[in-house]
């Protein structure tokens, strides 16, 4: 039943989310296609390339409050002591917490794209599928780091408004620095990652190339140790 | 039933830099009493609960809930499955509302008494669907106290348990806290509230600065303890009273005022022998225990 304590805790949170993403992404390319209706298709795809571009930035936002959470923000408002009393351990009482906070931010991708794709259909210009899903795992796999780093940051600093105040600081420095270093860039430039701009052919205005297993594989590595970190330092931490 | 202790530490010991909070702790809580741990603010009561059960880790020394060492976070787990505890604070998840918690909870205990819980639900008068946040001090004391009695555990483990609740809530409190001791259930609660102690605990424990002063029955407390008056004809000299188990001398002309822990009657003796006109002994209440014993120290 952690799993039912971490949806009621973290439910507002998601479902604001979730409806906001897709709402604005939903209005967004509504309005954009009527103004561009004339247009050749490919005009959608581009459409639909840069509206990705504001989803990836809601979504992190989203996912690093969503990440917020779990002993620590609990120690903070007092309720940690009636988590702990449980006969469970604390690495499975963090666990549960970023599993279901993981599932949150999957469905935080995979839900506003099917309102991207419901919304394309409806106003008759159909964008593929497996270009969807494309945008929805580079999103995805490059995020959780931001997930990741959002768990860390929020079992390592106290405080109920100062956790998220540092955890989107260091997002956004993080952003600026891996985007405005050259050699940085082609490597950890997530943002451009996430969005895509890798595999962007400015000729079709879809994304080409093979899915890019290795750099997947490599970010979901790094949130996979940020979050084992943070529930390392759970076990030590007192309360 | 349990045999054993149910608590039991040997040196155990936290300190927070140069503060020690809990100091060389050797405390024995023995099963099926009601034991009371009595402190001022700042003793280590809270941390040596804390201690017990797993929520900070202790700087030296041992301790066993249950037979279950606290510092194996194995043994620690299983313990817990055993032991309800409620908070100082009644620390209870604001955006649940008390059915969730129920629900909630429930499902760590096998034990779980639903037939307790729906019960204690129309005793208490709880709202089932208003969020935890919006009840009172005394609700949230209410449903913290039913979340811990329904689990049927075999270890009750309270931090200052009345706090919150009106009289009619503390009478109710303190009446199911002897029934739970009458079933079985071995009770450690830690208290401000001397009068509520006198009237339920077994078992008295006094900490001050980290420090066990007292570790006794009740009973034995109210009969070891004595106030003696003593009315002399000329100022009495308080030097001659000064022996084991004395301890403290008030002297205001020609009356003296001793209160001690043991061996009343000698001080009886010396007041004879020095001619006291008036000798009275009298009882003396856990209060002046308690305010005694921390005084000293």
């Amino acid at each position: 039943m952690l799993w039912y304590k971490a949806w009621l805790e973290t439910r507002a949170r998601f479902l604001v989310s979730v409806c906001a993403i897709s709402i604005i992404s939903a209005f967004f390319v509504h309005h954009a296609e009527r103004v561009i209706s004339p247009e050749p298709k490919r005009e959608t795809y581009f459409l639909l390339f840069f509206v990705h571009h504001y989803l990836v930035g809601l979504w992190i936002l989203s996912a690093v409050l969503l990440g917020m959470g779990g002993l620590i923000r609990e120690r903070a408002i007092g309720t940690s002591s009636f988590t702990l009393t449980l006969p469970v351990s604390r690495a499975r009482v963090a666990g549960v917490q970023i599993a279901v906070g993981i599932f949150q931010a999957i469905l935080l991708a995979v839900l506003p794209w099917s309102v991207i794709l419901f919304t394309t259909d409806l106003i008759g210009r159909a964008f593929p599928v497996s270009q969807a899903a494309f945008y929805v795992l580079l999103l995805i796999s490059g995020g959780l780091v931001y997930f990741a780093l959002a768990v860390l940051i929020s079992s390592l600093i106290e405080g109920e408004y100062t956790a998220p105040a540092v955890a989107y600081g260091l997002v956004v420095l993080s952003g600026i620095t891996f985007s405005s270093v050259d050699s940085l860039r082609p490597y950890a430039d997530l943002w451009r990652f996430m969005g895509g701009d890798n595999h962007f052919n400015h000729a079709t205005y879809l994304l080409s190339g093979p899915f890019p297993r290795f750099g997947a594989l490599a970010a979901l590595s790094v949130a996979a140790l940020m979050l084992l970190a943070s529930v390392a330092v759970i076990q030590r931490r007192e309360f | 039933m349990i045999g054993g202790p149910v608590i039991q530490t040997r040196s155990l010991t936290k300190s927070y830099g140069r503060l020690n909070a809990v100091r060389d702790l050797d405390l024995f809580v023995g099963a099926n009493r009601i034991t009371a741990f009595l402190g001022r603010n700042g003793a280590g009561k809270s941390t040596t609960i804390k201690l017990l059960l797993g929520m900070i880790y202790p700087t030296g020394g041992e301790a066993t809930v249950l037979g279950a060492r606290v510092a194996e976070s194995k043994e620690s787990r299983e313990m817990r499955r055993r032991v309800a505890y409620v908070a100082e604070n009644k620390p209870l998840y604001p955006y649940m509302t008390p059915a969730q918690m129920i629900r909630f909870v429930s499902s760590f205990y096998p034990d779980w008494r639903s037939d307790a819980a729906e019960r204690l639900m129309k005793e208490y008068e709880l709202p089932a669907d208003r969020k935890v946040k919006s009840l009172s001090k005394g609700m949230r004391t209410k449903l913290a106290l039913l979340l811990a009695f329904a689990r049927r555990p075999d270890l009750l483990i309270l931090d200052e348990p009345s706090e919150g609740l009106d009289p009619v809530g503390i009478e109710q409190l303190l009446q199911t806290l002897v029934a739970q001791s009458a079933e079985g259930i071995s009770v450690f609660f830690s208290s401000h509230q001397i009068t509520e102690v006198e009237r339920i605990a077994d078992h008295v424990c006094i900490l001050d600065k980290g420090r066990l002063l007292v570790d006794a029955s009740l009973d034995d407390l109210r009969q070891s303890y004595r106030r003696i008056d003593l009315v002399f004809r000329s100022a009495p000299v308080e030097h001659e009273f000064r022996m084991t188990g004395v301890e403290r001398i008030e002297t205001s002309g020609h009356q003296m005022r001793v209160l001690a822990s043991r061996n009343a009657e000698m001080v009886v003796e010396r007041a004879h022998a020095l001619n006291a006109v008036s000798v009275e002994t009298s009882p003396v209440g856990l209060r002046d225990i308690f305010l005694e014993t921390v005084r000293d120290n």
